[in-house]
């Protein structure tokens, strides 16, 4: 069978810089999998070229057996391909339930159907008792969730999220572990999630994705990253002292 | 045909473009200003080349001899810009939908008061420099010579403000970025002020220079809003000199050209027709993403 | 996840209210006629109809944040199709082909108007200044194609008959006949209107309106949700148009200006946005007062209105039906 997600020498240049070169990737559907790096290694690049909203140098995407490298953005979303940003992008004057509802649009038929999965949802990212609150009147955490609430109600079966915890408490940080566990044990949803927390990542237990200056300097399971040598030089004297 | 006649009617045209280039580009010049600059594009533009025009006849009724009754306008026109700026727009800087209908409504508010205040008749000035130059066998107005030089004079004052005084250079860097030009010790506020106001004073010296080669009432600047917004885009915002003087070419001459096998009326339309598409196919720099 | 509570259908307590409004309104309107006749009677179609003009770019402005300075164009237009379909000689089907013309017209200019520009993501103030530009274009065609649509002097225009078959037709020279036909077409554009942006489309638009990047990544082709509500808006505005040139029985190139297209996003603007009844009322109500207080003052009177125009963009940019949703929702609050 097709692989999930299969990315082969995905190359990116903004004008001779390098943002990514040379990325090959693989996912399986189900799997969840942590991109890591210093600050411009190239990560938000990588997940934008998946999500389309970055048209690559040079490269192929295939999602479910698909070529979808010339694929546009809402096309992508379509087929399942959900994204978070960096920053969170909601309709900040509508209400929690007309975002969810909004994002639930053409996947779930008007009524009791869209109705209940927007219950779902809700319970899910626990923002229930937020329903009907404006997304501007949210903290940054629940900005997060309910832009991750968006994508399930929108059926994505694939979530790049960059950054879900920025902002976030350390109980909503754990919380959002939680959450991404759940979504892809019970729902079979893949997951790339770049991140920064050392807490969170240890925490999701999730195999590790390092990019270093647009490239992959190695993959491998959360304790092998963090004991490597190049990765501790790379991030010679941050956050990465555990 | 001869071919001394083609050749006698495509001078012809040139020496039209030309002087129609220049026009267009002072009509344009203070839509260029405050829309590269600062961002705000002032829908009551084309108000303020009629205020203009019309200050204008106002002071040569009063008997003012032509030079001093431009820079009455010119003075009044910034006069203007300068209370608006002031009471209203300043506070919308950074919402450019609401400086937009903002001054569309002084646009419908400076054409109720110009009627109020000059009445619906249509106005004429008689041209200051009634004489022709020869040229080639052409007579070519002088006035409107006069106002082709003084635009091209203008545009070369406003290139050497831009590019070669300090100041001027870090206008430019505002435009680039607000904080790095408040770093370097401009005050911003101040400057976003003295851009709109010197945007205004330019229209208003536009609608005096033309007012008298127009027949002016109190819409006739409606036209050149639209005229000019196309000539800021089809030449590049931002591009303060060379789009402007390229895009007034390429919109009066293709203008005049045009005009050559129909009616103006007609030209104007197929030109504007032209811009659209020109806008559509130059997406990049032209539309900036929120 | 099975034991869930589904969301309970949101309270809409503003729709609710303005449900109840419109169904006064209109029948104050239905029951007018019968307790007055004369000047007002005559006139009023031509209110409503610009009501109709109104909501064409309220559906537009207020729910997609597309703001459009052309719908004069369409409207000029749509009376120029009526004026030139009842000199088509078809007997008595000239007046239903005016009317399916200026749909047709309207609906297929904004199509391809509105793809071509959406598709290359031009917006704001760019779509705002072509579209400017559009209702210039039609007035300086209308101007030149003198033999066709008299130019200057603008044309004439019979009025329609209403023609019901074997019915028979039905004279709509009488100010009571033309107002009953323009009343219930008023209502259903309403309804029909209000229905859209209800809709999963109507939301979608929202979406675009307030966060047009996000709705992208969600799967939607904003470009063409953009370009179907211009299509609409335009098919709209035409059809308003062809009313008014039944009604008004004649048609000149001033139906395009740029003023005209003007009071247009001033209607809108005062009775509100972001309610379809507000955009109505705003075009019957303004036009009405306009032409009240023009025979007193006129300049005097486009003065105040510009005055008004900017306070609304200033102070209510819901304009007056935003504001008293305000008040009822403060209200319903207070009891609540
Ligand atoms: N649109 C763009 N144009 C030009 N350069 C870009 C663009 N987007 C990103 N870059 C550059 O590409 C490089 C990688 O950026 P990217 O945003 O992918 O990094 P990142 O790993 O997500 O960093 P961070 O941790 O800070 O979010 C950076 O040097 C950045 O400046
Ligand atoms: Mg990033």
């Amino acid at each position: 069978m097709a692989e999930f997600l299969r990315i082969s020498k995905l190359t990116k240049h903004f004008r001779g810089l390098v943002a990514n070169e040379d990325v090959d990737f693989t996912l399986g559907s189900g799997d969840v999998r942590c991109i890591i790096g210093p600050n411009g290694a190239g990560k938000t690049t990588f997940i934008s070229m998946i999500s389309g909203h970055v048209v690559p140098t040079s490269g192929r995407i295939a999602f479910k057996g698909r070529d979808i490298t010339p694929m546009s953005v809402p096309g992508r979303a379509r087929l399942g391909i959900g994204r978070k940003f960096q920053t969170p992008s909601v309709f900040d004057n509508l209400t929690v339930a007309e975002n969810i509802e909004l994002a639930s649009i053409g996947k779930h038929a008007e009524g009791a159907d869209r109705r209940a999965r927007m219950g779902e949802v809700l319970q899910l990212t626990r923002l229930e008792a937020f329903a009907s609150k404006p997304a501007l009147t949210l903290s940054h955490g629940q900005r997060q969730w309910l832009e991750i609430g968006m994508l399930l109600a929108n059926r994505a079966e694939l979530l790049l999220l960059d950054e879900p915890t920025a902002g976030m408490s350390a109980e909503e940080t754990h919380a959002t572990a939680a959450l991404i566990k759940t979504l892809a044990a019970e729902f079979g949803i893949a997951i790339v999630i770049i991140e920064h927390d050392i807490n969170f990542i240890r925490d999701l237990g999730a195999p590790v994705t390092v990019l270093h200056l647009g490239r992959v300097l190695m993959e491998g399971d959360f304790a092998a990253v963090s004991e490597n040598d190049d990765v501790r030089n790379v991030y010679l004297g941050g956050e990465w002292e555990c | 045909m001869t071919h001394e006649t083609v050749f006698h009617a495509i001078l012809s045209l040139a020496i039209q473009g030309t002087l129609i280039t220049f026009v267009y580009a002072l009509a344009a010049l203070g839509l260029a200003v405050v829309f590269g600059l600062i961002g705000v594009i002032n829908m009551a533009h084309g108000a303020m080349i009629t205020l203009g025009a019309y200050f204008t006849w106002a002071c040569l009724s009063a008997g003012l001899p032509f030079g001093l009754a431009v820079l009455v306008a010119v003075a009044g026109v910034g006069l203007v810009g300068l209370i608006v700026e002031h009471a209203l727009i300043r506070h919308f800087y950074d919402k450019p939908f609401e400086t937009l209908l903002l001054t569309w409504g002084l646009f419908l508010i400076l054409t109720e008061l110009i009627k109020i205040a000059f009445g619906s008749d249509i106005r004429t000035i008689p041209t200051p420099l009634p004489s022709a130059i020869a040229f080639l066998g052409f007579h070519i107005p002088e006035y409107e010579a006069l106002v082709a030089l003084l635009s091209a004079a203008l545009l070369g004052a406003i290139g050497l403000v831009f590019y070669k005084t300090s100041y001027g250079i870090k206008i430019r860097a505002l435009t680039q970025n607000r904080e790095v030009a408040g770093l370097l010790g401009l005050n911003v506020a101040a400057t976003y002020k003295i851009v709109f106001v010197a945007g205004a004073m330019l229209a208003g010296l536009a609608g005096a220079l033309m007012s008298p080669i127009l027949s002016i009432d109190p819409t006739i600047g409606n036209i050149y809003l639209v005229r000019s917004f196309f000539v800021v885009i089809v030449g590049g915002i931002g591009q303060l000199l060379g789009g402007t003087l390229a895009g007034s070419f390429l919109i009066g001459g293709s203008q005049t050209i045009f005009g050559a096998f129909s009616s103006q009326v007609i030209a104007q339309t197929i030109v504007f027709a032209l811009a659209i598409v020109v806008l559509r196919f130059r997406p990049t720099g032209v539309f900036k993403e929120k | 996840m099975s034991n869930t509570r589904p969301v309970p259908p949101m309270p809409r307590i503003s729709l609710r209210s303005e449900s109840a409004a419109a169904i006064v309104v209109f029948a104050v309107l239905a029951l007018l006629p019968l307790m007055m006749g004369g000047y007002v009677i005559y006139v009023l179609p031509q209110y409503l109809i610009y009501g109709v003009l109104a909501m064409s770019l309220g559906m537009l402005w207020g729910y997609a944040g597309i703001l459009s300075f052309g719908q004069a164009a369409f409207f000029a237009l749509g009376a120029y199709a009526m004026g030139l379909a009842m000199k088509a000689g078809f007997g008595a089907g000239d007046g239903y082909l005016g009317l399916l013309a200026a749909i047709v017209v309207g609906a297929g200019l904004a199509f391809l108007v509105g793809y071509f520009l959406f598709s290359a993501g031009v917006r704001d103030i760019y779509f705002v200044l072509i579209t400017l530009a559009l209702s210039i274009m039609v007035q300086q065609i209308a101007i030149s194609q003198s033999s066709l649509t008299g130019g200057f002097n603008g044309m004439y225009i019979p009025r329609m008959d209403l023609a019901l078959g074997p019915l028979g037709r039905v004279s709509l020279a009488h100010d009571r006949a033309i107002y009953y036909l323009v009343l219930p077409v008023t209502v259903a554009i309403y309804a029909g209107l209000r229905r859209l942006t209800r809709s999963d489309f109507g939301k979608v638009l929202v979406g675009i309106r307030e966060n047009e990047g996000r709705t992208l990544s969600l799967g939607f082709d904003t470009s063409w949700y953009k370009t179907i509500a211009f299509t609409i808006s335009g098919a709209v505005a035409c059809f308003a148009g062809a009313l008014y040139g039944a009604h008004a029985e004649f048609v000149s190139p001033s139906l395009a200006s740029v003023a005209f297209s003007t009071e247009v996003v001033i209607w809108v603007a005062i009775g509100g946005r972001q309610s379809l009844l507000g955009a109505l009322l705003g075009g019957l109500g303004v036009a009405a007062l306009s032409n009240y207080l023009d025979g007193l003052s006129p300049v005097f009177w486009q003065l105040i209105l510009g005055g008004i125009f900017v306070a609304v963009i200033i102070a209510f940019k819901g304009g007056i039906a935003g504001a008293l949703g305000r008040l009822v929702a403060r209200k319903d609050d207070a009891h609540g």
